[in-house]
Order: structure tokens, then sequence, then C-alpha cells
């Protein structure tokens, strides 16, 4: 037992700060929040460069096989320095293929995955944007040698860029069952796709993804047919660990930013900082973010050692959203007015802490999660020890 | 796949395989000890203390070497990991007894003792026949200790103390009391001020009780705060030799420091905040009223979840504060964090169980209908004072600000 950071973890996370202060200005979030494609090619490269994208990826695919925390530092980075890159929905579909893939799909979407030359993402959320496999209705027949989609996603991330989607389908009419679901990976250009983007709080790159009639190969199916619940919920219990890991980076610098300009701003003849209700705001900040960041790693820690780990995920996620959204809209309040302009660089961060806490689970979601294998299970509860989660 | 076992390079949120062993070996024991006479007389011990069931017990365990696990081998321990420690600690203290840390006074013996002192007193804190009593709280100071205003004054080789000393919990049967007194009026308030440590039987100090709200009914033992009884304590020409000082002269306020932030973190600090989550989760799992019970109200279920997840936070603040001890660094702000975190979930916890249970929350130890001998009542009784004691919330807020934020003075 050792939570805080390792000598080499805090190594990688020092230089990853010191990359991204230098390539990835508020200019550049800016700038990107109107531009079509939505992120820079050449620091998407820069990253590659560095070896960020294969970090979590297998030695045996041009990867470098580090422990999963690592991959969460580096994203708590990325999300400190707000960088408008498709990381997050690239390592979610790549890590599916990691555990799920077969062989060939590892060799055809890992290495360049590692390159940076393949952008990934996935499709899970329909009309219903609970995490539920009844709110899959996208169908995927058998045709021959094929597989034909229809249906409707909402809220997939990066899909303008992406060259290849993991789609979640319903492959069996059970409709209330976690039977039934199927993954498939399907190429962003197929016939029969069109996608609308979304405007949203963060300025990102969302889509509303139709599929009509698209027909994909049966070999790019992920996993066994019908039996692809317990792989997307693996899919998304990582991408949630590491969409927190992004959260509690952007939410530290922005809570930061609220410290810091309580040292400096004069109200009443004083640093406002040296009044004692603003400074047990920025304690409270602190404390909060703290507490999001150690959930985050203990869940990712916990993935990494093949732990079950859907509460610790859930834990995170459901702190995370109300934490650190009270975080930075502290830091707003810290900043009065100024921090409402648009002029003034408080908001990147604020805004995209926000959206990030409306996506991957509600805290209410998440909580329902905990509360059934918390109450739902015979024997007693203990902090610190497992809890079996409920067949 | 890469299936070669890899070079530990990354956080551990886990423990050893050893110190499962010493998890399971600890509990045997409670199982094989702890036997129900041992159960009884920690609940109906009266005013605090040990009974002698519970000191007979005290001498095996310091025994078995699990009390002092990181102290230098030289004063009996064995300058082992803090969570070695740390998990005899939370095992014990789930059963009502109090193991490893020895208050806050052994931490500041261990910094700041003089040879002689380290043998007077550390082996004897180990197997329990030492005990302190705090004396740092005055009437006139608590949250800002460093108005007090108990003399020590010098006269020859001795000094001689004369003030008054509050919430002295375990003065009445403790040893020894660790005393916080001022020894340079005319220094500025920090830097005249000394500790001593005193023999309880030394002429010229008198204990008196001071009964608190949980003492009549009393509380049950796993109550958070249940303590019935506290003291004040009062010197008159008490008369020590020097060599009762601890470090040095006027120097006091740092060496209680030390001792007061490690006293702030830990198993029992971390278990008072956080039983009462498992208590109400496992109460309720059990439990119906005519056939309607609160497991199943989804208000109840998404509010325990809420408050499970900060146990959770709790619990991984301890870990980082253990591991920030077995690094030997200080902390800055981390345990002030830890003390804010904690205390203020378990008044949340605390509060919500009585908005689950109603009526029933009422009902104290002893009373017809009472849940849980009464333990969710006096619970309410005694939840905010760890909020209070060893630093005020509001002080330990103060203290993230200034020290880990660097913001300014008022």
């Amino acid at each position: 037992m050792d939570v805080l950071l390792s000598e080499e973890e805090q190594m990688v996370k020092n230089l990853a700060r010191e990359f991204l202060e230098a390539e990835c200005t508020p200019a550049l979030v800016r700038e990107m929040e109107l531009d079509e494609l939505g992120y820079p090619p050449s620091l998407w490269q820069q990253m590659a460069n560095l070896g960020w994208f294969g970090m979590a990826l297998p030695e045996t695919h041009e990867g470098q096989g580090l422990p999963l925390t690592y991959l969460g530092i580096i994203l708590e980075e990325v999300g400190r320095a707000i960088a408008p890159v498709p990381f997050h929905s690239t390592m979610v579909a790549a890590l599916t293929i990691v555990s799920d893939g077969s062989e060939e799909q590892k060799r055809e979407v890992l290495p360049k995955v590692a390159a940076g030359e393949l952008i990934l993402t996935w499709a899970f959320t329909e009309r219903n944007p609970k995490y539920l496999p009844e709110t899959i209705h996208t169908e995927a027949k058998k045709d021959g040698g094929d597989y034909v989609i229809t249906g409707a996603k909402l809220f997939v991330d990066n899909f303008n860029v992406a060259e290849k989607c993991l789609v979640v389908c319903r492959t069996s009419p059970e409709s209330s069952s976690s039977k039934g679901i199927s993954l498939f990976m399907v190429d962003t250009l197929s016939q029969g796709i069109t996608h609308t983007p979304l405007v949203t709080i963060a300025k990102d790159k969302q889509s509303k993804v139709t599929f009509d009639q698209v027909r994909v190969p049966a070999a790019n199916m992920i996993g066994e047919l019908d039996q692809g619940w317990p792989i997307v919920e693996n899919m998304l219990d990582r991408g949630t660990a590491l969409l927190c890991a992004q959260m509690v980076g952007a939410a530290r610098k922005d809570a930061e930013l609220g410290i810091e300009y309580a040292k400096g701003r004069v109200a009443f003849g004083r640093p406002i900082g040296s009044f004692q209700s603003i400074q047990h705001m920025c304690a409270d900040m602190t404390i909060w973010v703290d507490g999001g960041q150690m959930l985050t790693f203990e869940a990712l820690w916990k993935m990494d050692q093949g732990l079950p780990a859907s509460i610790e995920v859930s834990q995170a996620k459901s702190f995370c959203n109300e934490k650190c959204e009270a975080a930075v809209r502290s830091s707003q309040v810290i900043h009065g007015g100024i921090g409402f302009m648009m002029e003034f660089d408080l908001h990147l961060w604020f805004r995209r802490v926000s959206a990030w806490s409306m996506r991957m689970g509600t805290s209410f979601e998440h909580r329902a999660r905990i509360a059934q294998m918390l109450i739902d299970q015979p024997g007693r509860v203990r902090l610190g020890m497992p809890l079996t989660p409920v067949a | 796949m890469d299936t070669a076992p890899r070079e530990k390079i990354e956080m551990d949120f886990g423990y050893s395989p050893e110190q499962e062993a010493l998890r399971d070996e600890v509990r045997q024991f409670i199982d094989d000890y702890v036997t129900d006479e041992v159960q009884d007389e920690i609940e109906n011990w009266g005013e605090g203390g040990r009974g002698p069931l519970v000191r007979e017990l005290y001498k095996i365990i310091a025994e078995r070497k699990w009390v002092g696990i990181t102290w230098p081998k030289e004063y009996g321990g064995q300058e082992g990991n803090r969570l070695d420690q740390y998990i005899v600690e939370e095992e014990f203290s789930r059963v009502g007894i109090s193991v490893g840390g020895a208050g806050s006074g052994a931490p500041a013996i261990l910094a700041a003792g003089t040879d002689e002192q380290k043998k007077e007193f550390l082996p004897g804190l180990l197997k329990g026949e030492i005990t302190l009593a705090l004396g740092f709280t005055e009437p006139q100071a608590g949250a800002d200790l460093a108005g007090l205003q108990c003399r020590a004054v010098k006269d020859g080789d001795d000094f001689v103390i004369n003030g008054q000393k509050m919430y002295t919990s375990s003065a009445h049967y403790a040893s020894h009391i660790y005393l916080m007194a001022r020894t340079d009026p005319d220094a500025p308030r920090h830097r005249g001020i000394s500790i001593f440590l005193i023999p309880m039987d030394t002429p010229g100090i008198t204990v008196r009780p001071l009964w608190t709200i949980q003492s009549d009914p009393r509380a049950p033992s796993k109550t958070t705060y249940g303590q019935q009884r506290t003291n004040e304590t009062f010197f008159e020409d008490v008369r020590v030799p020097r060599s009762c000082m601890l470090g040095e002269e006027n120097q006091g306020w740092y060496v209680g420091a030390m001792g007061l932030n490690l006293d702030r973190v830990g198993a029992s600090r971390y278990l008072i905040s956080v039983r009462r989550d498992e208590d109400i989760i496992n109460y309720i799992k059990e439990t119906e009223f005519d056939g309607d019970s609160p497991a199943q109200d989804p208000a109840v279920r998404d509010k325990l979840a809420e408050l499970w997840i900060e146990a959770q936070v709790c619990r991984l603040m301890t870990m980082r504060s253990m591991s920030l001890v077995n690094r030997d660094v200080n902390f800055t702000y981390e345990g002030s964090a830890e003390k804010v975190w904690a205390p203020e979930h378990g008044v949340r916890t605390t509060e919500t169980i009585t908005q689950i249970l109603g009526p029933y929350a009422q009902l104290l130890h002893g009373s017809d209908e009472a849940i849980e001998d009464g333990l969710f009542a006096h619970n309410v009784m005694g939840a905010f004072q760890s909020g209070i004691n060893h630093g005020s919330v509001q002080v330990m807020r103060d203290q993230v600000a200034r020290r880990g934020l660097g913001m300014p003075r008022g």
C-alpha cells in the first residue's frame, strides 16, 4: 500500500505537464472550438511520438505495456490542459480491442493507434441515455458473411475524425436482457452512415450518428455473437474511470486558477484570499479534487490488477460529477463577474468539467449501481473489503 | 500477451500477502481472546479506562509485538511499516480496544525526548503500563491553544506549575499527564510554551469529573464520542524537576504539534467517522417495519450510496496519510484535510440515519424499542465532537488554505 505516485509515475506526470503547458495553450483550445476537425493534427502526432497512445497497449503490438495508472496520469494532464484531442475515445476503443479483440483485429488496429495514425471512437447511447443493455435498439442482422446495422446513436465522441467506431448493437431481440448484445468495429465512412454534429457546453465534437443498412463483415465483430454485454460493460467502466482522470486534472487546474486569483485580487483593502470565507472555499475545493483523484486512481489500479472494479468506478464518477463540478463552480464564484466573460479563460475549464459530469453515467445511475451491490446482497458490508457483485 | 511479472513501478492500493496474513492473524487472535466476558467488560467498564481483563489482554497484545511496530528496536519497536501498525489498530479498534498509537504523546516523545525519557516512557506505553492524559486545552484556550495560561515557573532546578486544564479525558486513570504550559510569558505566544510529562500522583494535582451528555444513560461503547466522563484538572503549586520537560524549553508548541498531527489521522479517527456507514447498511439489510424496509426506498438507497462513497474518501485519505508517514514525508495539509473531511462525513451519516429511522433514532441505551442498543441516538450527541477536538474543522480549513495553498493571513 502506497497510494502516492511512484517516482516513475511522478516523472511521467511532470514531463506530460511540461509538454502540454508549452504546446497546448488556452489560445489553441479556443481555436479548436471553432475548428472543423476540432483537434490539431500536429499536436496529435507529437503526443504519439511521446509514446502516450501506446503506453497502455501491449508490447506485442507496438505498445509499452505500462500499468493503466500511467494512462490515467496522462489523461489527468490532458484534462488539466483541456487538450482538444480525440485521445479518450481512441483509448476507450483501443483498450477494448486489447481485452476482447481477435489477434487479427489487434494487429490491424493497435500498432496504428500507437503510431497516432488511427483515431477511434465508440457508440453506445441511444434515445434513453442510461447505461443499461435494454436501451440498445440498434440492430445488427446477419446477412451472408456480413451483418447489416440499422439504428441511431447519440453523443458519439469525435465521430467526425474517427476512422473506426465500436458500435454496440442488438443481435437478438430479447429486449430487456443483457444477452443479445454484440459489438462491431465499423468504418465510419461506410455507406449508409450519416452524422450530425451536436452543439455542447464543452464545444467539443459529438455527433448523432444514424446507421441505415450499414454492411459490416462478420470478422469485425468483437467477441462472441450475443455475448457482448460484459465486453461493453468493461469498456464503459474503463472509459468512465479514464474520463474521471480527465475531470480531476481539469478541475484541479480550475481550482488552482481560483486560488491564485484570490491571492491577487484586492477588495475591501486586502486580497480576498485572506478572508476565511474564501480560504475555506479553497480548502474544500482542494479536498474535493483530492478525493476524486484518489477514488479514480484506486479504480484504475484495481482494473489494472484484474480485480473487480465496477463499484470503484461508480464511486469515482459519482463523486467527481458532483465534487469536481462544485470545485469549478466555486472557482467561478471566487472570480466574480470576470469568470462569466468570454474573453477570460476560466470558462474553458468550467464548461468542460460540467459537460464531462453529464457523460458516462450520472451520479444517480452510479449510486444506484453501488446501492445494488451494497444493499441487495446477503452478508455484512465492511469498508476496505470487497463487495461481491450481484449476479 | 506478455504475462511476465513486471517490476513494481506504480502506486499501490492493496495490501501485501504478508499484511493480509497479519490481518488474519489479528482477527484470529480477536476471535480467540476477545471473549464475551471481555466484550462485556469493555461495554460496562463505567467511566473509561481499561478493566482488568482488557489490561491483561493488552499485555498479551504487546508480547505479540503488535504495538509500536514502527518504533525503534531499542525501545521495544520493530522499525516496521506504518501500514502493519494500521492493520492491527483497525482490527482492535473494531472491537473497542485501542492499540498502537499510544495517543499523541508517544510520537512526540520519540521525536523530542531525551534518551532517559524514551527509556522511561516508551516501553511502558507499549505494555499499557503508562498512559498519558492530554493536558493542552484550557477554559480560555481551545481552538486558540497558543493562548494558554497555565504557568510553569522556574525555581532552581524545578518548575512550579499553576493553572487549569480542561477536557483531560483520561486524567482519572492515566499514570501521567502530557502537559503544555507557559514558561515565558514575555515571549511571543507560540515561543513561550513548554511541554512536561508529569506523574498524576504528584502533589498539587486535582482531578474533577465533568460529565458529558452521554452519561445518563451511558452510550454504547461503539458510539462516536460516547465517553461519559471527561475532567478538569487543577494544578496548585505542583513542583516537578526539570527532567520532566519534553524537548527544549519554550519549544513546546512545536513538540506538541508533531504529536497532534499524527493524532488527527490513523485507524481510530477513520473508524469513528465511518463505522455508522457500515452499521446502518448492515442494519437495514436485515430490517423491515411491517414488511416495509428502508432498504427498498430509492431515496434512502441513493443517500446511503453517496455516504458510502464519502466513507471511501475517508479511507483513502487515511491511506494517503499512512503512505506519507511511511515515506517519512511531513504533512503539509493532508492531515488537516483528512480532519475536515472525515468528521464532517461522520456527522452527515449520523444525521442521515436519523432521517432513515425517524422516531426510533431518538431512543437511547436501555430504552424499550431502542435500535442497536441506542447506538444511533447516542451518535447524534457525539458525532460532531470529532469535528471539534484535536483541531476544529474550521482551524483545519485555515491550515489547508494557509499551509497547503499558501493563502495569506487575514
